[in-house]
């Protein structure tokens, strides 16, 4: 495979390079549209908390003067699919996007999306130009990044990549240490420690744990899911790809999953399905009563109105600017499962659930110099539109650059080798260090079964309906996920299945299996 | 035949008339090229579509009726949803057809006319204010787990009460009807008003001449008189409560579960969300149907002021 690479303008960045002075100039031959996403956007503050950021319209001036026929317009746009959706077909989103790449796969097919492997394989012209043939990139732009099992675990199910990772994010519990200390509470070690720990707050009058659906349908189902699926691995795990499962160590796929489900998983007859559920819905009784996405939880948390609030490191730079915050916090994350809580419990501590922030996508805009008739491999290989908004974000990968945007306040772990990470983000970096979760499964199906399983959850967490109802609805949205699924994608069934009589062997000494449908 | 005398006068009137309604017709061409493109088109083509699957940016393939079918027998949230739609609808005509009523009716009994004006206009600012900030307003402020509602009953010692108003399953639907309490629109008000200002001045002597005052007037002489402009309100409610769904994505998503779900939202997932853009179609294609058939039967038994006058029904 042949790669482009600009070699010739390129030479070191400068972030704190003064802002082209023609910033407004008509004349640029290429403009770029990026939208680093809100958490970076330039003039806000972090959770509205703080001063205004620089970072990225630094490290965009340095870029613009590299290469002075070019300009960014840094763009702020939302991130939900609908946008997504219409922006693209309309062939009028920006040529960079922050969104979550897993809404992106979704769509790869339709060619919205420009991959990055042959990019990411070749070296970063920029390292190459600083003249170190030992540094990270230098060789290929893949090496720069930090934490590659999380990163090249977003690979896409066609094979291909299609975002930058340009941080980690990890959640925690926040917990109100003033609050602790006067109460005698400390940080849990096991899931019967947590529940007592809540049983005791909620005993204060206070709300114990603030949380809203989405963390509670997608955290925390991947969370308990891997408790009790851990240790069936072995027996489950049924795609062996030697290249992959280095990074992503047993995580199960969605043909894999689909396959499973066909055996009796995730169904009302799975018993640590039902557990997972019944765990969720005991950990709600802590919780707000509105769970719903509209609840602002850290409002509630900065009040006293609750003890712990469970949130990503995002929040760790608005609680240390915010000088009215009248208490001392710490956090302490999720502990893991036993014996004594679930007979399926895997007794592994807790796997990471976070992983990349925010990811940087190159969308079709890129390839606008092109005959839109072409292959798009064709269009890909020829564009020099595309191969500049490539630059950018092989800019931004300097660690200097990274630093820059991610170290402006602590909220992210930068994915850059060679840049530091902040102090106060040393808890979220320590629990990054864990296994990756076994799978994702608001990320895994369809739009419609994570929209059904989020609505059908919270209705349960809120005792609108009962365990088994529940289960219902869920076990027909996998279902016709799967069914969906297989249609569209058309994954490899029959090998699925071979592995899966391969290893029954393997199943055969594991208690509390469901029943087989077609053993 | 018989040849027709010319008739130079007669032709100059008519290339008159021609060039009058050429010149109207070329005058009102924008606006009907424009309403062609963006209404007529649209619900063609969606009417189209609907026998279609397919994603935006993907090939379409024609599935005939599956997607009316799929809808109407096999989507669980369908007969719920349209349920939430019915109670959401009739509820809001309901409310719609009294409060705003008897306010203007009152305003409408003020003596003086600078009064009049004044509380026209109290009840017409709050129009200005985004329904969108109005609906925050209420869920992040009235309804929220430590908002005015709990905080209060917290209070009052009721705090067995509480609760995620918009979250409880039990609550949630109730919630969503009580906002825009105490249901006093401005634009209601203002028709309402109007149809009372027109009651001819000979009817209102005449009824006090006859001694008919207070609640049987109103009953008898005014009501009457306004039921154009009620009939308009309940068509207007009707047609904005079968399409209504951005107050409940805002406020609940259509949840707990599917508890506030309405088709119009539902058909917003799929479009936009879910990406099934044939089956959206198919149930903007049903929203249509039904909006029409309510709409019809309104306006074959409601009685308007014009029909008693002219003694039909």
């Amino acid at each position: 495979m042949t790669v482009c690479i600009d070699l010739w303008a390129v030479g070191l960045g400068s972030v704190r390079a003064a802002p082209s002075a023609d910033k407004n100039r008509v004349d640029a031959k290429y403009v770029i549209r990026f939208s680093p996403g809100a958490q970076y956007f330039p003039g806000t503050a972090p959770q509205g908390v703080g001063k205004p950021l620089h970072g990225v319209s630094d490290v965009i001036a340095a870029f613009e003067q590299q290469f002075p026929d070019t300009r960014v317009e840094v763009v702020n746009t939302p991130t939900n699919r609908e946008y997504l959706v219409t922006q693209l077909s309309g062939g009028a989103a920006p040529d960079i996007v922050s969104v979550n790449v897993e809404d992106v796969w979704i769509d790869v097919q339709k060619q919205w999306y420009v991959p990055l492997d042959r990019f990411l394989e070749a070296p970063n012209p920029f390292v190459v130009a600083q003249g170190r043939p030992d540094a990270p990139g230098a060789r290929q732009w893949w090496d720069m990044f930090r934490y590659q099992a999380v990163t090249r675990g977003k690979q896409a199910p066609d094979g291909g990549n299609y975002c930058l990772s340009l941080d980690m994010v990890e959640t925690a519990i926040f917990y109100n240490q003033t609050f602790f200390a006067a109460h005698g509470l400390k940080p849990p070690q096991t899931w019967t420690e947590f529940i007592a720990l809540l049983q005791q707050v909620k005993g204060t009058g206070q709300t114990p744990l603030v949380v809203n659906i989405d963390a509670l349908a997608d955290w925390g189902q991947d969370l308990l899911f891997d408790q009790l699926y851990y240790s069936l691995l072995p027996g489950i795990d049924l795609k062996q790809d030697a290249a992959r499962e280095a990074y992503l160590q047993g995580y199960l796929d969605p043909d894999e999953l689909a396959v499973l489900h066909g055996h009796g998983f995730f169904t009302a007859r799975d018993p640590r399905y039902v557990e997972v559920w019944r765990l969720l819905h005991e950990l709600a009784q802590y919780c707000n009563r509105d769970l719903s996405p509209s609840t602002d939880i850290v409002r509630a948390f900065v009040n006293q109105q609750a003890a712990m609030v469970w949130n990503g490191s995002w929040m760790v730079g608005r609680l240390l600017a915010d000088r009215d915050l009248g208490f001392d916090w710490g956090v302490f994350y999720l502990p893991q499962l036993t014996k004594a809580d679930s007979p399926y419990a895997s007794g592994v501590p807790m796997c990471v659930i976070g992983g990349v922030g925010n990811q940087y996508e190159i969308t079709n805009s890129a390839l606008a110099d092109t005959d839109s008739t072409l292959p798009f491999t064709t269009r890909i290989a020829r564009s020099a539109r595309l191969r500049r908004v490539v630059a950018l974000l092989q800019f931004i990968c300097l660690p200097e650059n990274t630093a820059a945007i991610v170290n402006e306040f602590p909220g992210f772990i930068p994915n850059i080798n060679g840049v530091p990470v902040r102090a106060e983000l040393q808890p979220f970096e320590e629990i990054l260090q864990r296994r990756y979760t076994t799978t994702k499964w608001v990320f895994t199906y369809d739009l419609r079964f994570t929209d059904i399983l989020r609505r059908m959850l919270m209705l349960y967490l809120s005792d609108g309906t009962d365990l088994q109802d529940f289960l219902s609805w869920q076990e027909r949205n996998v279902d016709t996920a799967t069914a969906n699924f297989i249609r569209r994608k058309h994954p490899d069934l029959p090998a699925l299945e071979a592995t899966w009589r391969r290893l029954a062997p393997v199943r055969a000494g594991y208690i509390g299996l469901p029943p087989d449908p077609k053993p | 035949m018989k040849s027709r005398p010319s008739d130079p006068l007669g032709r100059e009137r008519l290339f008159a008339n021609l060039r009058f309604s050429g010149g109207c017709y070329l005058i009102i061409l924008p606006t009907l090229a424009l309403l062609l493109t963006f209404i007529y088109l649209p619900v063609a083509w969606a009417f189209l579509k609907s026998f279609y699957a397919f994603e935006v940016g993907g090939t379409p393939h024609y599935v005939g009726l599956a997607n009316y079918v799929e809808y109407l027998t096999q989507d669980p949230p369908t007969w719920l949803s349209v349920l939430n739609m019915f109670v959401i609808t009739f509820f809001n005509v309901a409310v719609r057809m009294v409060f705003p009523l008897i306010i203007a009716r009152l305003i409408y009994a003020l003596p003086r006319e600078r009064a009049r004006y004044l509380y026209r206009l109290a009840f017409l600012i709050p129009i200005v204010v985004p329904a969108i900030a109005v609906q925050l307003l209420w869920s992040r402020m009235i309804f929220a787990d430590y908002g005015l509602l709990n905080e209060t009953l917290n209070l009052l010692g009721l705090g067995a009460w509480t609760r995620g108003w918009l979250s409880d399953p039990h609550t949630a639907l109730a919630a969503i009807l009580c906002i825009g309490f105490p249901f006093v629109g401005g634009f209601e008000v203002l028709i309402y008003y109007a149809g009372f200002a027109n009651i001819p001045e000979s009817v209102n002597e005449a009824a006090t001449l006859e001694g008919c005052t207070g609640l049987s007037r109103f009953f008898r002489i005014e009501l009457p008189l306004v039921l154009s402009q009620l009939k308009l309100i309940v068509i207007l409610t009707i047609i904005g409560g079968v399409q209504y769904f951005e107050s409940i994505l805002v406020l609940t998503q259509g949840g707990p579960g599917f508890k506030t779900m309405v088709p119009g939202l539902w058909m917003y997932y799929n479009a936009f969300s879910f990406q099934r853009m044939g089956y959206a179609c198919a149930i903007g294609v049903l929203l249509f149907v039904m909006i029409l058939a309510l709409t019809l039967l309104n306006l074959r038994y409601f009685r308007s002021t014009e029909d008693l006058q002219q003694g039909t029904a």
